[in-house]
């Protein structure tokens, strides 16, 4: 039976709760449980920023067994960027101290009169104060905890832009980020700063023997799959650059533009060579895609992927060792790097066209450093810019220049060049997200199969079908880069022999449907409608490739009635009937 | 000719004679520093311009995570031996033979002057592994063609259809060995000296 750590900041107490055998059986662990929980929990119309919002942080059934790539946990909350539902994904090992202290599952609601931390072992729960880490970074507040806890654990924390409700703050850990959404914002509106956890409580599988197989079986294609075993490895996330900017995918210049010169400046092989100086892997991970990297006066982690596009080629800048001191910087204070590069980017767009004058300009880094601080700080501009780019674009341009599906700006994937991408953004249940459903891998690199990217035929189903295995396989947890080796008959298995329950792959699969659906119905109760299902207006009337445009209300139409959804965007009753959410 | 139509002209061959499935089956080339290597899961019968991945023979790039997942072992004979071009194909009568066989030893006159004989290797994990990489390397210094148990044949060529008709040798080779089976186990030798092929 599984556990729950309830704590009431507000009261500064806490309780131990089963974790219902339903609620693992209909949404194993992590996001799904999490959703679940917050669903029946929280009531509509909550303030993401008030004591009633729950901050739910889970662990999965995998968390702490050898499976590979499975060293991650959810954060699940309200947003207070998109309003949406949010669950976000990080890497640490807190997840793992969690478990290891005796819990699956940490609840928090209320709010802490003055800033403190939270202190979990198997023989205490502590509330200790913290207002001597007001304004600390992320890592300094991670380093003095540390010591004071003597014992190595894992430490969540956030930086100052949590603190000062940044709505799009991120929480580090062990040197990942819960980055999307605002989760680093919420724990600041709880005065909550950290949380630390340790334990040492032996994690059981059901069928060790199983599983050893399984897991043989998974790493041999996570050895024989090149991503897994060369081109993450050895580049880190960057890896994509390249890749990503000849498909004519990757948006320069907030979206005004998908060629960049210098891109391969930004590339995994120049962080190899400029910037790198070890790998950085998360527990049980063979990949190792995180990166320890160094400038001429910086060291720090990253950058991914993302950062390097949001904090580089979307701002026009190629300046490698810039950006990776930028990124530092970033996750210093506390910030998600893809909201912060793309709500500069917005800015810039705005300063173009006279709406606002920082001092900013695509391809100049002048400013951009003192902006980020103001804005973790909450002060000049910066303040405006917490809000992200959407309300700061609507109350000071026109609205257009915040590339965002829900208030969440858009990474690093152009959807005009990769049409699945569109449907995915806008029926992503967080916002504008490529990790619901990363239909670049289909249309780019050929995961499972290689599909026309620029067509809007056949994208629903394929796309809904991801969401549902990204949903379950969020639940477990594993990696998203797992699935670029292996797929949900690996997951299956991996979860009948940990828990001992026979769950096959379609039953895997109901599971992701029932979680993507129970979102949406959090969403429609929030007061989101097929209206939202939206692309930015600039992606779907400018055309960068004399290719065909997005049809998005073609693949939406089509998705709908994939989903067994009505034409608002609503699941029918035999749809919900179907899932036992009715 | 270009080189997409030889990759498609080779691709396409390999799958309607039978020689991969759908998906099955890699082709390369070596040009200079780069290797010119099929997708990942790409349909060798319809290989198209985005099909054909250019990365690094010596060291890795970002074309890495496109190419096809036994870039390990292309790569491992590019480095071991002379060859220009390599075909990876799962020929059904030669994987046949593999499993009951130490090396394949053809009857037929057409693999008995080009083969002679075709060595059989085994490895626990055949697909993108660094073990068959390490030992494919060895058998090419003295045979354009290798069996690996269970999985596939390896060859190399100076250029893409050399390497090409040796997995077709092969195959009708392996195919004549299994009809002669169904005649009796004894074969009735006809060229000098064949008891020596063992020996090649």
């Amino acid at each position: 039976m599984g556990k729950i750590l309830w704590v009431d900041l507000s009261k500064q107490s806490f309780q131990i709760k089963p974790l219902d055998k339903n609620i693992i059986r209909d949404f194993i662990g992590g996001r799904g449980s999490g959703v679940k929980i917050l669903y029946d929990h929280l009531k509509k119309g909550t303030d993401p920023f008030s004591e009633k919002n729950l901050l739910i942080f889970a662990t999965g059934p995998l968390t702490g067994t050898p499976v590979p790539m499975s060293g991650r946990f959810s954060a699940i909350t309200l947003s207070p960027l998109t309003k949406t539902i949010l669950d976000s994904n990080c890497g640490g090992n807190f997840g793992l101290q969690l478990k290891h202290a005796g819990f699956d599952m940490l609840v928090i609601e209320g709010k802490a009169k003055k800033i403190i931390y939270l202190a979990i072992t198997p023989d205490s729960i502590k509330f200790e104060n913290a207002e001597d880490l007001k304004g600390k970074t992320t890592i300094e507040t991670r380093n003095i905890i540390e010591k004071k806890e003597k014992k190595k654990g894992s430490v969540v924390t956030i930086g100052p832009a949590g603190e000062n409700k940044v709505r799009f703050a991120s929480a580090e850990n062990d040197g990942r980020f819960l980055g999307r959404g605002g989760i680093g914002a919420v724990m600041g509106s709880k005065n909550l700063k950290a949380i630390y956890a340790k334990g040492d409580k032996k994690i059981k599988v059901a069928d060790p023997k199983s599983l050893e197989f399984f897991i043989y079986e998974s790493r041999k294609w996570l050895k024989a799959n090149p991503i897994t075993s060369t081109g993450l490895p050895k580049f880190g996330t960057a890896v994509l650059m390249n890749i990503v900017h000849e498909a004519g995918i990757l948006p320069i210049n907030n979206f005004k533009s998908n060629q960049f010169a210098s891109a391969s400046d930004l590339s995994g092989e120049e962080v190899t060579e400029k910037l790198f100086i070890k790998k950085r892997a998360c527990y049980r991970c063979p990949v190792a895609c995180g990166r320890i990297t160094k400038t001429s006066s910086k060291q720090g982690e990253g950058p991914e992927f993302e950062t390097l596009w949001s904090l580089g080629a979307l701002l026009g800048i190629n300046d490698i060792s810039w950006v990776a001191e930028t990124g530092y910087l970033c996750n210093e204070l506390g910030l998600d790097t893809i909201s912060a590069g793309s709500t500069i980017a917005c800015a810039m767009e705005m300063e173009e066209k006279g709406f606002i004058s920082v001092g900013l300009k695509f391809g100049k880094k002048e400013n951009i450093h003192k902006v980020l601080k103001d804005i973790a700080f909450r002060e000049n501009i910066g303040n405006e810019m917490a809000e992200g780019s959407l309300l700061f674009s609507r109350k000071f341009g026109t609205g257009n220049e915040s590339i965002s599906v829900k208030g969440l700006e858009l990474p690093a994937y152009d959807p005009r060049s990769a049409h699945g991408m569109a449907l995915a953004y806008v029926t992503s249940n967080r916002g504008g997200c490529h990790l619901r459903a990363y239909m670049i891998a289909p249309e780019l690199l050929g995961i499972p199969k290689k599909i026309d990217r620029f067509s809007d035929n056949g994208k629903a189903g394929l796309v809904a079908v991801m969401q549902d295995s990204a949903a379950a396989s969020d639940s477990l947890i594993i990696c998203r880069f797992a699935s670029f080796a292996i797929s949900d008959e690996y997951f299956s298995r991996l979860l009948s022999a940990v828990t001992g329950e026979d769950i096959s792959t379609m039953n895997f699969r109901l599971i992701g449907e029932r979680i993507f659906n129970l979102e949406r119905l959090f969403n429609l109760r929030e007061g989101f409608s097929f209206k939202d299902d939206n692309l930015p207006s600039r992606l779907i009337l400018e055309n960068l490739n004399k290719k065909r445009k997005i049809n998005i209300d073609k693949m939406l139409n089509e998705y709908y009635r994939f989903r067994g959804w009505d034409d608002n965007g609503v699941p029918t009753s035999k749809k919900l009937e179907m899932l036992g959410l009715k | 000719m270009s080189l997409l139509k030889e990759f498609s002209r080779i691709g396409r061959d390999l799958f309607l004679s039978g020689l991969v499935s759908s998906h099955g089956g890699n082709i390369s080339i070596r040009a200079g520093d780069k290797i010119i290597i099929t997708r990942r899961g790409s349909m060798l019968a319809h290989l198209n311009k985005e099909d054909l991945i250019e990365t690094g023979l010596y060291k890795d790039d970002s074309g890495i995570i496109m190419a096809s997942t036994e870039i390990i072992v292309h790569r491992a004979i590019y480095f071991n031996t002379s060859a220009l071009a390599i075909v990876h194909s799962h020929p059904p009568a030669a994987i046949a033979l593999s499993l009951f066989m130490d090396e394949i030893i053809p009857i037929d006159s057409e693999a008995s002057y080009l083969l002679h004989k075709i060595p059989v290797i085994a490895t626990k994990e055949t697909i993108g592994s660094k073990d068959v990489a390490n030992i494919i390397p060895d058998y090419l210094q003295e045979y354009k063609i290798v069996m690996l148990r269970g999985h596939g044949a390896f060859s190399i060529g100076d250029i893409l259809e050399e390497a090409y008709m040796l997995h077709s040798t092969l195959e009708n080779a392996c195919r004549i060995i299994a009809y002669g089976k169904i005649f009796g186990n004894a074969f009735k030798e006809y060229r000098k000296d064949g008891n020596k092929y063992t020996k090649w």
